[in-house]
């Protein structure tokens, strides 16, 4: 086609058209529609070629035409009708083949008629050999055949061996050069019928003869719009129109709930996991590594009676006795024995994990050695019991139901250091920042007071989001500023605090009463113990707040818990007078806590796990 | 074929028809939900899996969805029974632009030579039967069609390989093209044919029912 082009671009538009119709033409229609063509045809090429048109209007005639055309391209001297060229011996051979004589097994679409192949032959030919000796050959070809009608309609049929539509390089074909146009022809029609995407999608339906007329008769219309062929086709396609119709179901299709990546969706697991199990890669868990009987446990939610040591072991507080248990070797021993007319109301162990220890109902304070099983001394001064203790290295913090926290320290005869003020009822939650420069209190007053360990004589915060007691109290490992509180049955919320600040940063409403918190130290997370009406443990990621799991422990309301000095273990010790160990944040191999265990171990822990983050 | 025969063939023909339609529609209702789960019109939690052909299909199990899916289908098989389609056409349109950038067509041929042949042995004589071997060629056990569109899906499935990636944020039309004498519910419009520009095209597999033949084609958006 690139010489055609080159003549004018409006005849390389006409030859194309007329081409493709010869093309197009040739393997989808029979023979009766070809009259059709030699009209069209002529509009078209008539600007290029002008004898040929007169003759019969021949399909054959006019490729033929197109071609010599092109052909004459490759030699400038020759015009229209190259025969004269000085290439012209090839012409002998190409005669030869045109006469039908010649086999052209190259030719795999044409398998009827003789004439058809020697066309899809040049057009293979040409394709091969960048010399157009051959085209030519067509020319005398072509002339041969014009007379010819039966040929040409062969030549067309022959052709109908379907090219397939998948070629498609319309705006290509000028191009491209003019022998492989021809044989291209079939497939640059139907490419370009696709393009005029109307007409493919109205004629669509009908079967491919008929899909094959609405093509042609859409590039006619194309050409010359004002013959009776551009009527015809009009007509035509109103009457397909008519008889098809294209149906849209109109109502909008449902927006989809959220934003699709299919990315993630190529890669998605077979089995879709559930929503919150995705999110909850670690594996937790379910049931307890251990129970043991804890009998006369008192039902108590403001006293705190089990802790466990650094040095791995449990203590709880069984009425009037405090037992010890021993994670290592599993042996329980009895380690003090309150009087009659008392019980234990706290228990806990020093940081050292030395010394336990032991607030009575009575207000008394008793430190024992639990190597030796000896008591170190009584530190007197609540009149009221003491619900809640607290070690900071040597010092000693008890709350007591007045609502008084005494500082003791263990280590001189006049132990109260200090008195903080600040609850109106019991005091039942009391930590101490690892770093031991702040501490958190709770009461029954619903208050959470914060305070700066330099400057105890007022709070330096007081908190009243709670709407219930609070108990569970508990910093955050990784940051130390982090607080979570967790208030009671009638707030039953866990809220976090920025304690540099004030803030409250986060909530979560677990549903039921905090009874206690953890967090872990390896994973961000915290575990939450809970009371009436769940009896459960939950662990919650932090600061995502989703909650991963929620484990039903106890039969009764989860009255304390503790976490093992590793960080990996969780005792609970419930109403329904039983101690269970669960194995919550197992940790993975290699990895290392987010912070220390206790104060002394923290500062290597912190440098972990920042290099961690 | 006799003569006498032609209304048992009718009505045979229509029986086989009916069939035929419920298995291709049932087939449209699946290739919907494939197209757009694998498409990606509607996030994968809301696709669910079912056995059918052999296969694990997935289907929306999002109510407005399987709403939507259920009232076209319904409507298909109406026009189907009445031979009233010559194809379906599923658009994936880019809701930022309003671009269609993915046009799945199933066409719909109706046999009525085949199905022609398949009825003498039942219904016809003797000299009759002799003639009709064309039966055992043409008719089509129900493992073969479902075998077929076994093949078909997992020709689907596996074109999204090859087809560009959508950006999500998709929805989605369903057209059909029906003879203009079809009844129109009120949800059902003209339109056009909503074609992509600068479309590749693929043929997929067919398969044929005793009554029809499905082709597929997909056509997409080249890339840029």
């Amino acid at each position: 086609m690139a010489t055609l082009s080159v003549a004018t671009p409006l005849k390389c538009r006409d030859s194309i058209f007329s081409t493709r119709f010869a093309g197009g033409r040739a393997p989808l229609t029979p023979s009766p529609k070809t009259p059709r063509y030699v009209q069209a045809i002529p509009q078209d090429a008539g600007v290029q070629t002008e004898s040929i048109h007169h003759s019969n209007a021949n399909l054959m005639a006019r490729f033929s035409r197109s071609v010599s055309k092109t052909n004459v391209r490759d030699s400038p001297k020759s015009n229209i009708a190259a025969r004269p060229s000085p290439r012209r011996t090839d012409l002998g051979i190409s005669d030869f083949a045109l006469t039908g004589t010649g086999p052209r097994p190259s030719s795999a679409t044409s398998a009827k008629n003789t004439p058809s192949r020697p066309r899809v032959g040049r057009a293979g030919s040409v394709h091969r050999t960048p010399k157009r000796t051959q085209s030519k050959v067509n020319y005398t070809a072509a002339d041969r055949f014009i007379p010819n009608r039966t040929a040409s309609e062969a030549i067309s049929t022959s052709g109908a061996a379907a090219k397939l539509d998948g070629e498609q390089t319309p705006g290509r074909r000028p191009k491209s050069s003019a022998s492989s146009d021809g044989s291209a022809f079939d497939i640059g029609r139907h490419s370009s019928s696709n393009d005029a995407t109307s007409t493919f999608s109205f004629e669509g339906l009908s079967l491919s003869d008929r899909n094959e007329d609405d093509d042609e008769d859409a590039p006619k219309t194309k050409t010359s719009p004002n013959t009776m062929a551009y009527q015809q086709s009009i007509a035509e396609a109103c009457g397909v129109s008519i008889k098809q119709r294209i149906l849209a179901f109109k109502p909008a299709a449902p927006e989809s709930s959220r934003p699709i990546d299919l990315r993630s969706q190529y890669n998605r697991p077979l089995k879709p996991a559930a929503a919150s199990a995705s999110q909850f890669r670690r594996r937790v868990l379910t049931a307890p590594e251990r129970v043991l009987d804890a009998p006369g446990l008192v039902d108590d939610y403001y006293l705190n009676l089990l802790d466990w040591s650094s040095g791995n072991q449990v203590a709880i507080g069984l009425e009037r006795n405090v037992y010890v248990w021993s994670a290592e070797s599993g042996t329980v021993s009895s380690l003090l024995e309150c009087p009659a007319d008392t019980y234990i109301s706290s228990v806990k162990w020093s940081g050292d994990g030395a010394y336990v220890a032991a607030g009575l109902g009575t207000g008394e304070v008793q430190i024992w050695d639990v190597e030796d099983g000896t008591k170190l001394r009584s530190m007197y001064g609540h009149d009221t019991r003491v619900s809640v203790m607290g070690w900071n290295k040597h010092i000693l913090s008890t709350g007591a139901r007045s609502g008084l926290v005494y500082n003791h320290d263990v280590r001189i005869a006049n132990h109260k250091v200090a008195e903080l003020v600040s609850h109106t009822s019991e005091v039942c939650g009391l930590e101490w920042r690892a770093d031991g420069a702040q501490l958190a209190t709770g009461g029954n007053d619903n208050l959470v007071s914060i305070w700066d360990a330099r400057q105890l004589n007022a709070p330096k915060f007081q908190k009243t989001n709670h709407k219930a007691a609070i108990k569970a109290l508990a910093w955050c490992p990784w940051q130390s500023n982090l607080l979570a509180t967790g208030g009671g049955s009638h707030d039953r919320n866990i809220h976090f605090w920025n304690t540099t600040s004030g803030a409250r940063v986060n909530s979560i409403d677990t549903g039921s009463q905090v009874t206690s918190l953890r967090w872990s130290l390896a994973y961000k997370e915290l575990v939450s113990s809970s009371g009436f009406p769940d009896n459960s443990l939950s662990i919650w990621s932090y600061p995502t707040l989703v909650k991963n799991i929620e484990i039903p422990a106890h039969e009764s309301r989860v009255l304390h818990s503790a976490l093992s000095p590793c960080g990996q273990m969780l005792a609970t010790a419930a109403a329904d007078e039983s101690l269970k160990f669960w194995k919550v944040f197992e940790k993975k191999a290699g990895t290392a806590n987010l912070a220390g265990v206790s104060g002394s171990a923290s500062t290597k822990g912190l440098t972990k796990a920042t290099t961690i983050r | 074929m006799p003569p006498p025969s032609s209304s048992d063939k009718s009505k045979t023909h229509k029986l086989a028809l009916k069939g035929s339609s419920k298995t291709v529609v049932e087939f449209f209702d699946y290739a919907c939900n494939t197209i757009l789960f694998m498409r990606g019109v509607y996030p994968p939690e809301d696709f669910t899996t079912v056995k059918k052909y052999g296969l694990n299909m997935m289907t929306s199990c999002d109510d407005q969805v399987k709403a939507y899916i259920k009232k076209i289908m319904s409507q298909l098989s109406r026009w189907m029974q009445k031979a009233k389609i010559s194809k379906l056409v599923i658009v994936v349109t880019s809701k930022e632009t309003g671009e269609h950038v993915e046009r799945w067509q199933f066409d719909v041929n109706v046999f009525q030579e085949s199905s022609k042949q398949t009825r003498p042995p039942l219904s016809s004589e003797n000299e009759n039967s002799a003639p009709s071997q064309a039966p055992t060629d043409t008719t089509k056990t129900e493992e073969e069609t479902q075998r077929e569109i076994q093949a078909l899906f997992r020709q689907v499935t596996g074109s999204v390989t090859m087809l560009p990636m959508l950006d999500g944020n998709c929805t989605f039309n369903v057209l059909v093209y029906a003879d203009a004498d079809s009844e129109v519910p009120l949800e059902w419009g003209d339109s056009d044919a909503k074609e992509i520009k600068n479309a590749e095209n693929v043929k997929l597999r067919s398969f044929s029912t005793n009554s029809h033949r499905i082709d597929t084609v997909v056509s997409y958006r080249l890339a840029d």
